[in-house]
């Protein structure tokens, strides 16, 4: 690959790596939001609810998300539900990043020694109280190192939407190789983008496991 | 909106086919990358700095970057200086080396967790080093590991799907093929979900009974 061609489509690897950042972003947020209120939801003093949710969670964590993304996509239009590329992308991620989130926020809060719950009670706080401002803090700090390894894997899975064709990193990369045929050096460059975006945060989950055990 | 029974009936056969390529591919790539995991771990043990940071380089590389690119790199890149190798070849070694990445880490952290004094007692009894390892350290490393290697194997099974964007065949590229067919995507790929589900659900208790029965043995 000459110089030229490297400066004529680095702009649109750029555009792509900003649009996977948009992807992942919108899919964290949703994700995170719909996850941690599931998770919570898991300790409601309903059994057949939590249960039902269980459920639903573990149902959705044992499909791959390329079949997820592809339910979305291709299955529902032929039911009379259409949605576009993007949108069909974001919920897929969100789902994904819902069911896997609302298990770090359930195995966090398990991890807290159920005297915990007990004694704030015991003191007046009703069952919300004592979760918001007793458990929830504390756990918050064991799901941190999981959270951030679930948030390099969705960076990672961003690419899959390349396969119905949001024009994000990965989807850019095959349109520049269709066009210049140097499949090897931007795929390759693409793997260097998603490691810079990628690393800094198995680093920073490292760190913070470390920490964690220190104290 | 009318579902067709008679798509998920006529689909059936391919997608129980592809099922079984899915689980065949999967304990197949599992296989290398526990044998290729524990190497590069037992490597990244010894005091040398070559190949620690080698095992090192590898792991970052693979587990920081999406399994995709890889496989378009491996499958479509690699032609280019002269490796080419089919669907199935491309899609084993991409899942292999993926899987391995993930595994060395769990290995390592097996190998750290088995006792010091494991290590001199045998030692004492005269075995050489290299029967140390093969003998009394990986055992016990593997049984340490297992838990973790079983969430891998799982992961690896829904990695897997991936394989089906570079036209290799199992259970994704059934649904795909038969849905572009007869356009009945709905009933297919609901039918894939459903088989995907089953086969990762009951996976996970299987594992989840031999895990049981590995840990009661040891106490």
């Amino acid at each position: 690959m000459t110089w030229s061609v490297f400066v004529e489509i680095a702009p649109h690897l750029l555009y792509g790596t900003i649009f996977t950042v948009v992807l992942a972003a919108s899919a964290l947020v949703i994700g995170t939001l719909a996850g941690v209120s599931v998770g919570l939801l898991r300790f409601v003093p309903s059994q057949s609810l939590t249960m039902a949710i269980g459920g639903v969670v573990e149902f959705i964590r044992a499909i791959p998300l390329l079949m997820l993304i592809f339910f979305i996509f291709f299955g529902l239009p032929s039911i009379g539900i259409d949605i576009p590329t993007f949108p069909a992308a974001i919920l897929a991620l969100s789902l994904w990043m819902m069911a896997n989130a609302s298990e770090v926020v359930r195995g966090g809060i398990q991890s807290i020694p159920p005297g915990q719950m007990e004694a704030a009670r015991s003191t007046g706080l009703s069952g919300i109280q004592a979760m918001r401002y007793v458990v929830f803090p504390q756990a918050v700090r064991r799901m941190l190192p999981p959270y951030i390894g679930l948030c390099t894997i969705l960076i990672k899975d961003t690419s899959l939407a390349a396969i119905i064709g949001v024009l994000e990193l990965t989807h850019t990369s095959q349109q520049l190789i269709a066009r210049t045929y140097f499949a090897l050096e931007i795929y390759l460059l693409a793997a260097v983008i998603y490691f810079c975006l990628c690393y800094p945060l198995s680093v920073l989950a490292r760190r913070v496991e470390a920490r964690l055990q220190r104290s | 909106m009318n579902f067709s029974w008679i798509a998920v009936w006529e689909g059936l056969p391919l997608l129980l086919e592809g099922a079984v390529l899915t689980i065949i591919v999967s304990l197949v790539a599992m296989l290398l990358a526990v044998v290729l995991g524990m190497v590069a771990a037992v490597m990244s043990q010894v005091r040398h700095v070559i190949p620690r940071t080698v095992v090192r380089i590898y792991v970052e590389m693979f587990r920081n970057t999406p399994l995709l690119i890889q496989l378009f790199i491996f499958y479509f890149g690699l032609p280019q200086i002269g490796i080419s190798f089919s669907p199935f070849v491309c899609g084993l070694l991409a899942l292999t080396l993926y899987t391995a990445a993930y595994n060395i880490e769990i290995f390592r952290s097996g190998l750290e967790a088995v006792p010091k004094g494991q290590h001199e007692a045998a030692r004492a009894t005269g075995l050489s080093p290299l029967q140390v390892s093969v003998h009394i350290i990986i055992p016990q490393a593997l049984r340490i590991s297992f838990p973790a290697l079983g969430n891998n194997l799982v992961s690896l099974i829904k990695n897997s799907s991936l394989v089906s964007a570079i036209g290799m065949v199992e259970l994704t590229f059934m649904a795909n093929d038969i849905s572009f067919q007869n356009f009945r995507s709905f009933e297919i790929y609901g039918t894939a979900v459903i088989l995907y589900v089953i086969i990762v659900l009951s996976l996970t208790r299987v594992l989840g009974v031999v895990e049981k029965r590995i840990f009661a043995r040891n106490t």
